[in-house]
């Protein structure tokens, strides 16, 4: 420190982007994962293939309609958002995601009549378009954040491949959830390989959120002090409190679900997930909005 | 022409003129800022040394807020300002978040984004930019960067000490300082006490816009 301090400033703005936008990567994780492992499971076990076949499409258009809608709300002026569609500005991820989500909307829309009128060949139509898609819809976040210069710790590539665990991780709770809710429908292996999916990505998530604790400081001041913020600072009960509902608890309790078979705590330990995936996106998104930037 | 902007920290008295013009010339509202003027005090007494800082938009060659704009609201004029489309924005804050100069705010009247556009209405009709003509020591110098007789030009030719905010981000800022230091441009480099500034005691907006 140089000894220095301000004595006269104006009062700045400090958190821009608060609980709408964690909401919507929140959401858009459960959407974009839910499809991914859908479509995966429908093809790995056509035997079982009409959960899926209902669930992919119910569970996309509603966390994505969750997504669309905190978006829009969180808009300053949301009557004009069509003008990311009249006005496209292709540079901004901000529009890039806005043109894939709303082709992932779309893709969710035939899958949800495939369901519907039971025109199994319909779905298998959009498997790619919907994959890709759906992987551009999961990481264009990642993009956003990446252009948002001012936000060290956002702007790393793992920010990427963090926010395709985030959608395998919350696509996996919300199967084990909804099989708990309906009695355990699904065949035990497939439960398993949920619980697989969710047991890893949770670790791996975990590991790479610790990493950023430890190697992220050395890259710059800000990202030194972020990294405080989130270890000591204002935003460190949603941090740890996200890291371990998201991660510890559901390594756990998923780790007993499948050796002991009892998947009760599959479902306990998915629900944990879903709601510690959200505390730690939160505090993730404010930890670098708590920094003075001027 | 590639305006640009340089303060002579040296010459800064921290009076506000600049600030006040702006305020007035371009009717900002309340609780928000185009330029501020920033007091940093470092040491202790007596060896105290007091930074004045005027801080405004940089109107970057490579600007962040231009590049992530959805809908093109922010855009660069001819001239090399950075300008604002306020009936295009759609009030995303997506500039606010990009902004590593902390220079944008949402209007609470009109919703839209804002900031400095180096007054391009007044430049339009020959006129200087309101805060350079309120300076009473000629503090802020402005004008084209392309024109090696410009004033601006020989100012940045003759001095060694010419800095930019962040040049690690690679924004290629058209603002330019002259005789600060890092205490006065790196906002990391001094503590924000709470309860400890002069007039105000506010340090964080807990609002943007009218939102």
């Amino acid at each position: 420190m140089t000894g220095a301090e301000v004595t006269f400033d104006v009062p700045i703005p400090k958190i821009i982007w608060g609980w709408l936008v964690s909401t919507n990567m929140w959401a858009k994780s459960i959407a974009t994962g839910s499809f991914l492992l859908g479509l995966y499971f429908i093809k790995k076990y056509p035997e079982q293939d009409s959960f899926f076949r209902k669930w992919m499409p119910l569970l996309g258009l509603v966390f994505i309609g969750i997504t669309l809608l905190v978006t829009i709300l969180d808009l300053h002026h949301m009557f004009r958002f069509w003008h990311i569609f009249r006005y496209p500005h292709f540079t901004s991820a901000v529009t890039l995601g806005a043109w894939v989500v709303s082709g992932f909307v779309i893709v969710l829309l035939i899958a949800f009549w495939s369901w519907v009128s039971g025109n199994k060949k319909l779905l298998d139509k959009i498997v790619v378009p919907g994959v890709v898609l759906a992987l551009f819809a999961t990481i264009y976040t990642a993009g956003i954040m990446g252009e948002a210069t001012a936000r060290e710790v956002w702007v790393f590539p793992s920010e990427m491949i963090s926010m395709l665990l985030a959608a395998t991780l919350a696509g996996s709770a919300a199967y084990l959830i909804i099989d708990a809710i309906y009695g355990g429908v699904l065949k035990e292996k497939i439960k398993r390989e949920l619980g697989y999916i969710l047991f890893g990505s949770a670790g791996l998530l975990a590991a790479m959120f610790i990493g950023e604790l430890i190697f992220a400081k050395m890259h710059s001041e800000f990202a030194h002090k972020v990294v405080e913020v989130l270890a000591f600072g204002e935003v460190a009960p949603f941090f740890w409190t996200g890291l371990f509902l998201a991660f510890i608890v559901p390594m756990v309790l998923v780790g007993i679900a499948t050796e002991k078979r009892k998947y009760e705590y599959a479902f306990l330990g998915a629900a944990s997930a879903i709601v510690g995936l959200w505390l730690i996106k939160h505090a993730w998104l404010i930890a670098p909005q708590c920094l003075p930037l001027s | 022409m590639r305006l640009g902007f340089l303060v002579d920290l040296s010459r800064c008295m921290g009076c506000m003129a600049c600030a006040v013009a702006c305020k007035a010339e371009n009717n900002v509202p309340l609780h928000s800022w185009r330029l501020r003027v920033k007091y940093i005090d470092q040491g202790e007494f007596p060896n105290t040394k007091r930074h004045f800082v005027p801080l405004r938009c940089n109107h970057c060659d490579n600007a962040p807020c231009e590049r992530i704009c959805p809908v093109s609201a922010l855009h660069y004029l001819p001239n090399g300002i950075v300008n604002v489309d306020h009936e295009r924005c759609i009030g995303c804050a997506s500039c606010m978040m990009a902004c590593p100069y902390n220079a944008i705010y949402l209007d609470p009247l009109t919703n839209s984004a804002d900031k400095c556009t180096y007054c391009a209405h007044r430049i339009e009709v020959g006129m200087m930019p309101a805060c350079v003509v309120a300076c009473p020591t000629h503090a802020n110098i402005f004008g084209d960067l392309d024109d090696p007789e410009s004033e601006i030009s020989i100012y940045l030719q003759q001095h060694r000490d010419v800095m930019v905010r962040k040049p690690e981000l690679n924004t290629h800022p058209k603002h330019f300082y002259v005789r600060g230091s890092t205490v006065a441009l790196d906002p990391l480099a001094s503590e924000r006490p709470e309860g400890y500034t002069l007039f105000t005691e506010v340090k964080f907006l807990d609002h943007i816009g009218g939102h």
